[in-house]
């Protein structure tokens, strides 16, 4: 991560709470990258800083007694990370693994989380003006772990907020 | 504060409380052996040195005490004054003050924080002769250490008493020379000027002794123990030393694997001469590596005389707060353990000795009555067994008397009349490691604060080791303390559940046994295995875990786990193999597991859990006692 990075990060990543609102504070014409991953139909934008890498899937080692929405654990090189299935948190129906599934880990508050993706699509730059809150009715997907809404053109991209992935397991 | 000058501040504080340390345990020592001059004027040194630094720091608070203390230590190593019990108290006070500055340098960078005063008059007031010297030595302590012979040598490696013997002795010891021949010779040396020849070239010229004599002596020389040189040793942060160990566990990892790899080739392209030679290559691989994790291991091994150095300073004060005569032994100083297990080992350790002085050993008089001698035994002995370190703390003093622990257990409800009668006497003396066992109904200021034994059972678990009770009523208590060498590699044993693996840590592992289906039985719909005239409860890992299960097998395996006296029978598919695993944590993110201690990656890549078995064996006792009481 270069330096440039980290300050962008610093002056957009917020504690989960004010996220939203500091989104639509701080929407000047700057541009934020994201990761675009597909879970079903919906697209869904990880903060480009905060992604390690992305691999293909690997075996997934399950671990007895935890939500089902925790896949297991996965060996990084030597380090033993949790997997969580976004389809699963998200509320979404399951579906096979195919070829194009992913293992996105993302580093959230110094930890390193796999989150399995049905693809990857592309890296893209988001103005910050293209952001919105979440709508206050949350009928979409993963709507308690989302901090906006990215409107480009057409599409309709969902922001991740990585921060709640965690306090998800400890509602759990 | 500069970079630099907070490193000069760490160094003078790791050496101050080195010395500290040692300077606790040559008080003790010295009061039993009060006309020590050697030691006396090494406490002498020790304390000079650290005013010497304190002043260089410009610590005024601390020089003012040391100094204080180094006149009294003057006066009695020039024998102006008499080592008496009150006298050491005062200076042990002294050195518990000194401690708390150390604290509070570390702290805050200042000695202004920690009153000194009243230590300070106490000090003056010896050295006027103001003081009561003479006093009522009502507990008297000593410690002596006896280390086993096979480990003599190597602490006399490390401290060597008396300087190795020069040629000259050896020359005249072997027969080789005379006493009067050697002498000339030196003598002849003394007026040479430099560079002066060699004792043994001057002997060669004399013809006092031959060519041969002389190769002899000088061989036997060289055997003898060197003293160690001062930078023969270097200060390496634990970190650093903690990364190393990491990646030559990756190392492990990654050898295992090739290991594999390689074994596969050679089963399908056995002629293949390329195949051969990376077989090879393997099996040195293999061997350095094991090497490697074997010196690593050993660079952070420390002798166990680190953990047991604030024993003999404690036993005193305890022994002379309740009035209780104990003699402190301790054994096998130099049995060395990794540096994560002696850091958890210290507080255990310390409680249970308390434990033992506190409720064990008797007042005097009460031993006198019952024949004993007033003074009582405490005994702390380390040795090496096989892959574990063994700890026993001995005392002789009154036991524990089991009725007494089986109302207790009772009255706290933590076990029924019903399982109390068919457990063995071993079984209900450790009963007290239950936790909420020991809180005690009076706390008294030594121990039973609250922390049982429960707590010091769960820091020794922590750490892969069991603890145990021996008792026998009027003759004493045993406690016996098993530690594993190193926490980071165990030897376990990889077995099969329904096309999982999991891991289950080997020295946990009495034995495995096939059974098929009907040798299950059920006790109150519990199921159990007749082994040996034992019932085994039984735990189903695919259960345990929620593992569905595709079909009923009819071949099972068991797989005897003990905890302690208790055992119980994991019930799995297959065996796999037996491997050397590193322990990973995984729980950083995911809240712990029961019944899981942590993971490892195998030869292949996959990661495996690994079987926290105390926690399954309690469960299952917890499980089946609940059947019971159905």
């Amino acid at each position: 991560m270069s330096a440039t990075g980290q300050q962008v990060q610093s002056h957009y990543q917020a504690p989960a709470e004010h996220s939203a609102e500091r989104l639509e504070e701080k929407a000047g014409d700057d541009l934020l990258q994201f990761v675009i991953c597909l879970i079903g139909s919906e697209e869904f934008a990880v903060d480009v800083l905060s992604v390690q890498e992305i691999n293909r899937i690997v075996e997934v080692t399950r671990v007895p007694k935890t939500p089902p929405y925790v896949e297991g654990v996965i060996n990084l090189r030597g380090r033993i990370i949790p997997v969580l299935d976004l389809r699963k948190l998200f509320g979404l129906s399951g579906a096979q693994q195919t070829t194009q599934t992913r293992i996105v880990v993302v580093s959230v508050q110094a930890r390193l989380v796999g989150l399995i993706v049905d693809s990857v699509e592309e890296v893209l730059r988001v103005p910050r003006s293209a952001i919105e809150p979440p709508p206050s009715v949350g009928t979409m997907a993963g709507a308690e772990f989302t901090q906006g809404v990215g409107r480009i053109d057409d599409r309709l991209l969902i922001l991740v907020d990585l921060s709640r992935l965690l306090l998800a397991r400890e509602a759990a | 504060m500069s970079d630099e000058m907070q490193e000069i501040l760490n160094d003078f504080l790791t050496e101050s409380n080195e010395m500290l340390e040692v300077l606790d345990q040559r008080f003790v020592t010295l009061e039993s052996d009060p006309n020590n001059t050697d030691l006396l004027n090494e406490i002498f040194r020790a304390m000079h040195s650290m005013k010497g630094s304190a002043g260089f720091l410009g610590f005024n608070h601390l020089v003012d005490v040391a100094h204080r203390g180094e006149n009294i230590l003057n006066k009695l190593r020039q024998a102006e004054m008499a080592v008496s019990p009150s006298i050491i108290s005062v200076i042990l006070e002294t050195i518990d003050v000194i401690k708390a500055i150390m604290a509070d340098i570390r702290d805050s960078g200042t000695d202004n924080h920690v009153a000194t005063a009243a230590i300070a008059s106490k000090l003056d007031a010896i050295l006027n002769g103001t003081a009561p010297v003479a006093s009522p030595a009502a507990a008297h302590v000593e410690a002596t250490s006896v280390a086993p012979k096979a480990e003599a040598s190597a602490a006399a490696q490390k401290t060597p008493a008396t300087p190795p013997p020069t040629l000259g002795e050896i020359l005249v010891n072997e027969g080789l020379a005379s006493k009067d021949q050697v002498l000339d010779a030196l003598n002849a040396q003394q007026h040479q000027p430099d560079p002066k020849t060699p004792l043994g070239e001057i002997l060669l010229q004399a013809k006092a002794i031959t060519e041969r004599a002389l190769d002899q002596a000088l061989h036997k020389q060289e055997k003898q123990p060197k003293p160690v040189e001062e930078d023969a040793t270097i200060r390496v942060e634990t970190k650093r030393l903690d990364s190393v160990m990491n990646l030559v566990g990756e190392l492990v990892l990654g050898r295992n694997r090739l290991i594999k790899i390689g074994t596969q080739l050679e089963q399908h392209h056995e002629s293949d001469p390329q195949v051969r030679v990376l077989s090879e290559t393997l099996a040195q691989l293999n061997l350095v590596t094991t090497d490697l994790q074997l010196a690593v291991m050993k660079t952070r091994m420390l002798p166990i005389k680190k953990v047991f150095a604030k024993l003999p300073r404690m036993v005193r004060d305890l022994s002379q707060k309740l009035n209780k005569q104990v003699h402190l032994e301790m054994r096998g100083e130099e049995t060395e353990l990794d540096k994560s297990v002696a850091d958890e080992i210290g507080d255990p350790l310390v409680h249970l000795v308390r434990n033992a002085i506190d409720h064990g050993i008797e007042t005097p008089a009460e031993r006198q009555a019952k024949g004993k001698q007033a003074e009582g035994q405490l005994t702390i002995a380390a040795s090496q067994e096989g892959n574990s370190i063994v700890i026993r703390i001995n005392d002789d003093g009154r036991g524990i008397q089991v009725e007494k622990i089986k109302a207790k257990a009772l009255a706290k409800g933590l076990i029924s009349e019903a399982e109390l009668s068919t457990m063995e006497h071993r079984e209900i003396l450790n009963l007290i490691f239950l936790p909420g066992f020991s809180t005690a109904e009076q706390v008294t200021d030594v121990s039973g604060r609250g922390v049982g034994m429960d707590v010091v059972r769960t820091n020794i678990r922590k750490i892969n080791g069991s603890v145990e009770l021996e008792s026998e009523v009027g003759k004493g208590s045993q406690i016996i303390i098993k530690l594993p060498l190193t926490i980071a590699i165990i030897q376990a044993l990889m077995v099969e559940v329904e096309r999982s693996i999991f891991a289950i840590p080997l020295s946990t592992v009495i034995e495995a046994v096939r059974i098929s289906r009907s040798d299950i039985k059920t006790i109150n719909g519990r199921e159990v295995l007749h082994l040996r005239d034992r019932v085994l409860p039984l735990i189903r890992l695919a259960q345990e875990f929620d593992i569905p299960t595709d079909t009923e097998r009819e071949r099972f395996y068991v797989v005897v786990a003990a905890l302690g006296d208790r055992r119980v029978g994991v019930v799995v598919d297959e065996l796999r193999s037996q491997e050397e695993v590193v322990i990973k944590s995984i729980w950083d993110y995911l809240e712990t597991v029961k019944g899981v201690s942590g993971a490892t990656i195998t030869g292949e890549g996959k990661v495996v859990l690994i079987l926290d078995t105390s926690e399954l064996v309690q469960n299952a006792q917890a499980w089946h006692n609940s059947g019971v009481a159905v």
